[in-house]
């Protein structure tokens, strides 16, 4: 192996162990389920109540 | 910094400002927040059967809700016009789950029904009203395709009485390229509910061209009767196009007894049909003597035989929640 091939194969292998490391790393977070917090504003637009005894229109 | 939700199996890594796949549980300042507690988009009361459930408390009124959003994005999806809608553009009404117990008690529902899009999406508004019908004797029941994680599963199973839970197919490419999900999730998620003792309904869509072949319900059959049990209601649906399966045709009513006869064959004890006007397909036999025992039409019950849920006749246990 000349030195300029052993430099790529180093180059190479430390190139995938800390591509590997980002995504491993990225996705331990947060370990286990933890419940969303309640955002108390919502986004769209809020209307009164309607009258529920109408039969839903959507399936299910 | 990055959140990664951990509630369902597709286990979103969201950057700051951004939502998960169900577009609901958002990542603000590093906090993941749902913003759709108590913001149902849809409420109404329904007759139980709608969901369906044909074997929990017969003939009674559910209230029914959904937030917008879900975790699937199946291309035949019926309310996709909810299930795939951001908040923002959506209009919502506030209803925290305090205000749908006493909605539920104040119009005799004996049932909280959290349904249309996906209860799994809104999660932490299933789980607090759930909580609070349970303690004040108000059923819940779950209408959902079932694609969530063991742990929150487990903990919301706690406080339901009844799931209708989707099974779609059998096969890993349907779930991938029709419903952008897995398989083995929703199959972990049917066994876990029915060993949890929750009563369990289980649907199947037909869709032509794309899970009707008899060998695809055979397997579907073999599989709900091998790790469900032959008493696990089945209930077989009519495809109608919408969405971005406007191309294909709707199930025929001919598809559709063939695959109650396949069930019936493989020894379903319960199997109907459904979104289908049908003269027999809604009803309930018993499996022993095979009498008539509920005779229903669309969401409506005619008659019930059972006696303290079973049959008057044989005296068969039939299962189910009756009372």
């Amino acid at each position: 192996m000349t030195r300029r091939e052993f430099f790529k194969f180093v180059l190479k292998t430390a190139s995938a162990v800390a591509v590997g490391a980002y995504f491993i790393t990225e996705k331990v977070s947060p370990r286990k389920f933890i419940r969303a917090v309640r955002q108390k504003k919502y986004p769209g637009s809020v209307k009164q109540l309607p009258n529920v005894y109408t039969q839903g229109k959507w399936r299910g | 910094m990055k959140i990664q939700c951990q509630l369902c199996p597709k286990q979103c890594l969201i950057k700051p400002g951004q939502s998960g796949e169900c577009r609901v549980r958002i990542n603000i300042d590093g906090v993941l927040r749902t913003v759709v507690h108590s913001y149902p988009c849809s409420i109404h009361i329904d007759p139980v059967e709608k969901k369906p459930f044909f074997h929990f408390l017969p003939a009674t009124k559910t209230l029914s809700l959904a937030t917008v959003g879900c975790n699937l994005h199946c291309k035949n999806c019926q309310n996709w016009e909810i299930s795939q809608a951001n908040p923002e553009d959506s209009e919502a009404v506030f209803c925290p789950p305090e205000k749908l117990v006493e909605l539920a008690k104040t119009n005799q529902c004996a049932s909280l029904a959290y349904t249309y899009t996906d209860p799994v999406i809104y999660y932490e508004y299933t789980l607090d009203s759930s909580k609070l019908a349970n303690a004040s004797g108000i059923r819940n029941t779950l209408v959902t395709a079932g694609y969530i994680n063991q742990e929150p599963w487990k903990k919301l199973l706690q406080y339901v009485d009844a799931a209708r839970i989707d099974l779609k197919a059998i096969s890993d490419d349907f779930y991938r390229e029709v419903c952008s999900a897995t398989l083995k999730p929703v199959l972990d998620c049917l066994v876990l509910t029915k060993a949890s003792g929750v009563h369990l309904e289980v649907i199947n869509l037909v869709i032509p061209t794309l899970n009707d072949k008899p060998e695809q319900i055979l397997s579907l059959v073999q599989w709900v009767k091998g790790n469900l049990g032959s008493e696990t209601p089945l209930h077989f649906s009519q495809f109608y196009p919408q969405y971005k399966m406007r191309h294909l045709p709707p199930t025929s009513a001919q598809t559709l007894d063939t695959a109650r006869q396949i069930a019936r064959a493989e020894g379903m004890q319960y199997v109907y049909i459904g979104n289908i006007a049908s003269d027999t397909g809604q009803n309930t036999y018993c499996p022993g003597c095979k009498k008539l025992l509920i005779e229903r039409s669309g969401f409506t019950v005619l008659q019930n035989r059972l006696k303290e849920g079973c049959c008057p006749d044989c005296g068969q246990k039939i299962y189910g929640v009756w009372k």
